[in-house]
């Protein structure tokens, strides 16, 4: 589904990525474990297309399009998402309109008819039981007054709603107390199938207790310099990254 | 160059029998404008917007002849309105309609039960004094005490076509009873692509207990001079709630004068500018707290587009010896290309303690990270970028409590929204 291959990207003239090769097929979720600063971050915003991250170097096709030459519209539509590490407010936007919109984005790009206000309530009413989200969070702007671990729900609700093929989950669990992280995890897990594949980027081995991933990588100095199965995990949170330092 | 005492000499022979006081009233306003001349760079108030287009323009002001032949339908409507009508200065009566309670009177009949209204203040700016001199449109509208009016008065200013580059001095008046309430809009609209000079000086009174919703639409086609003068005179325990829309106008200026003449007033004055191409858009308020207990809120909005340049300059002054003033002002502008430009200036002058004041002025672009954001989420970069700017231009829109209103002027957002985006 996703093929990266020898991918090298700087930022403002900054190596960060210095050669990953990382393949994810369909149903399969992945998680990327690193320090800070060890290129983690960046390999999502090089996914999804963001602004100054240059790729001097490699490839990354989804479905078999090179996904470097798509604008992040494109990229989206053709199924890619992220949940973002920082959600963005903004501000006057009604978050029930945005996400009716990018839905239909979808829908329209797939030839298909667009959902009407009416349904779309109905459906987003089931998908925010999963998230277990206030309703009120539908009236109001997006992300707009939301707390930290709102914002992470409604990152995931929305991933619920437009139903990517591929889905990177940046950091999802930071600012999550033990519950929300608990009910984000769910419905990730609910949300897997054999068509649907993922990248939980993380610092810590906890999201991965809630979610079973079928690798995992280690990401040091914009590598990857080990994967395994999830008792790599339970290593790096025993013994920290040192081990794996050259 | 715009003769304008030709133009005073012409409006004099042309009513050879008016009202003595009013003619005196006239000469005095047209000596004071002769002494003030027109702005220059120099004038502090005045620095940042250009007056030097009135040397090249010649206008001269509209008469019985320049009356068109009147539109089928009338641009502009907002459904569910009254309407009173004006087109290129000549009051339309019989396509206006006035509910009970209202009246449309006549001007010389408005200074005289008013004259302090019309007097020459040593403040007056130059446009203010030209006014007088030469108001020759416009009409007072007068609301009965205790009367409610349900729907919106839409007074509709249109400039359509003519063969030469005209001027008018509309002259309003909106007096608000005790206990009234109404919806005002007044509205400014050019449909011709010629050249014209609008210069309109609007007396908004709300007596005690009364309340207005004002809202003031300016619509100018893109290569008119809009220059107007607001003055709001708010009486004890009144209420004013004022949006101004602009998004018309090659050069526009536009003065806001609010004075609370007794106590437990409170105002909100909004604004909302969009400009494009070479458009220079050009607001102050002075909001005056010289009673006590009164609030006033201001938050004035640009979004610039192209070429075009903005000022905002907001002024709150809280006198000596008043008491539980809350006053709050705010300006946030959005730049959506590196040549536009804004000057932002707001101000407090606060002689009093009981005060609970704030100010402050932002200007920045659009917001790269909410963009893509968006993009991430399948939405077009265009697409993307209305919803922002819409996101920004919201906080103005959703006050105005008239759904019809607030529809006419969203639609209108939007619509330039689309053409600003494009050609960007």
């Amino acid at each position: 589904m996703l093929e990266i291959k020898n991918l090298q990207a700087k930022v403002e003239d900054k190596e960060i990525l210095k050669g990953i090769n990382l393949t994810i097929n369909p149903g399969e979720l992945h998680a990327i474990m690193g320090r800070n600063g060890s290129g983690k971050s960046t390999l999502a915003n090089v996914i999804t297309g963001r602004d100054n991250y240059i790729v001097t170097e490699g490839s990354v096709t989804f479905k078999g399009v090179n996904l470097l030459d798509l604008s992040p519209e494109e990229r989206a539509l053709s199924g890619i998402f992220m949940s973002f590490q920082y959600p963005v407010v903004i501000p006057g936007v009604n978050n029930t309109y945005f996400l009716r919109a990018a839905l239909n984005a979808k829908l329209k790009h797939q030839g298909l008819k667009e959902i009407n206000a009416a349904d779309f309530m109905r459906l987003i009413r089931e998908k925010l039981k999963l998230v277990d989200m206030d309703e009120k969070y539908l009236s109001r702007a997006v992300n707009d007054g939301f707390s930290g671990g709102e914002k992470k729900r409604n990152e995931i609700l929305q991933m619920l709603t437009i139903e990517p093929a591929f889905s990177i989950l940046d950091e999802t669990d930071s600012g999550l107390d033990i519950d929300a992280l608990k009910i984000v995890a769910e419905g990730v897990n609910n949300f897997r199938n054999s068509e649907r594949s993922f990248l939980a980027i993380t610092h810590y081995q906890r999201l991965l207790e809630y979610m079973q991933p079928d690798f995992i990588h280690v990401l040091i100095d914009g590598k990857i310099v080990k994967s395994g199965d999830k008792s790599l995990a339970l290593k790096l949170e025993e013994k920290g990254y040192s081990w794996l330092d050259s | 160059m715009t003769d304008f005492q030709n133009q005073f000499n012409t409006l004099l022979d042309y009513w050879p029998e008016e009202d003595q006081s009013l003619r005196n009233l006239r000469h005095q306003a047209f000596e004071k404008f002769n002494e003030l001349g027109l702005p220059t760079k120099k004038w502090e108030e005045w620095q940042f917007t250009d007056f030097s287009s009135f040397e090249k323009s010649d206008y001269r002001l509209s008469w019985t002849d320049d009356l068109p032949q009147l539109p089928r339908e009338i641009p502009g409507r907002i459904p569910n309105t009254h309407l009173i009508f004006m087109i290129n200065g000549h009051y339309q009566s019989q396509l206006s309609e006035t509910p009970e309670g209202v009246t449309v009177s006549t001007g010389l009949d408005h200074f005289k039960s008013n004259p302090n209204h019309y007097s020459i203040n040593k403040s007056d700016n130059p446009f203010l004094a030209l006014n007088t001199a030469m108001m020759n449109s416009g009409v007072p509208i007068l609301i009965d005490s205790d009367v409610i009016v349900e729907k919106p008065i839409q007074v509709i200013y249109l400039m359509t076509d003519f063969s030469e580059p005209l001027m008018n001095h509309p002259r309003f008046s909106f007096d608000i009873g005790k206990n009234a309430h109404a919806t005002i809009v007044e509205h400014y609209m050019g449909v011709s692509d010629q050249k014209y000079f609008v210069n309109p000086v609007s007396q908004v009174t709300i007596g005690s207990n009364g309340s207005l919703d004002h809202v003031r639409i300016q619509d100018e086609n893109e290569s008119a001079n809009h220059v107007a003068t607001t003055k709001y005179i708010l009486n004890s325990n009144s209420r004013l709630k004022a949006t101004c829309f602009s998004s018309g106008g090659q050069l526009f200026r536009h003065d806001i004068n609010l004075d609370f003449e007794g106590n437990g007033g409170e105002a909100t004055i909004n604004g909302l500018s969009l400009t494009e191409n070479h458009q220079h858009h050009d607001q102050h308020v002075v909001v005056d707290h010289q009673n006590d207990a009164c609030q006033s809120h201001q938050l004035f909005k640009y979004i610039l587009a192209d070429k075009s340049s903005g000022v905002f300059n907001g002024k709150v002054v809280v006198r000596e010896h008043t008491k539980q003033t809350d006053a709050d002002q705010s300006n946030k502008n959005l730049l959506l290309s590196p040549s536009a430009l804004m000057n932002a200036n707001p101000q407090l002058e606060i002689y009093a303690e009981d005060v609970k004041c704030t100010h402050g002025s932002t200007t920045g672009q659009i917001d790269k990270e909410a963009l893509f954001y968006m993009r991430s989420r399948g939405l077009s970069k265009q697409k993307a970028i209305e919803l922002i700017i819409g996101g920004f231009a919201k906080e103005i829109l959703d006050p105005i409590k008239n759904v019809a209103v607030k529809n006419y002027i969203s639609e209108k957002v939007a619509r330039w929204l689309e053409e600003a985006i494009i050609h960007d």
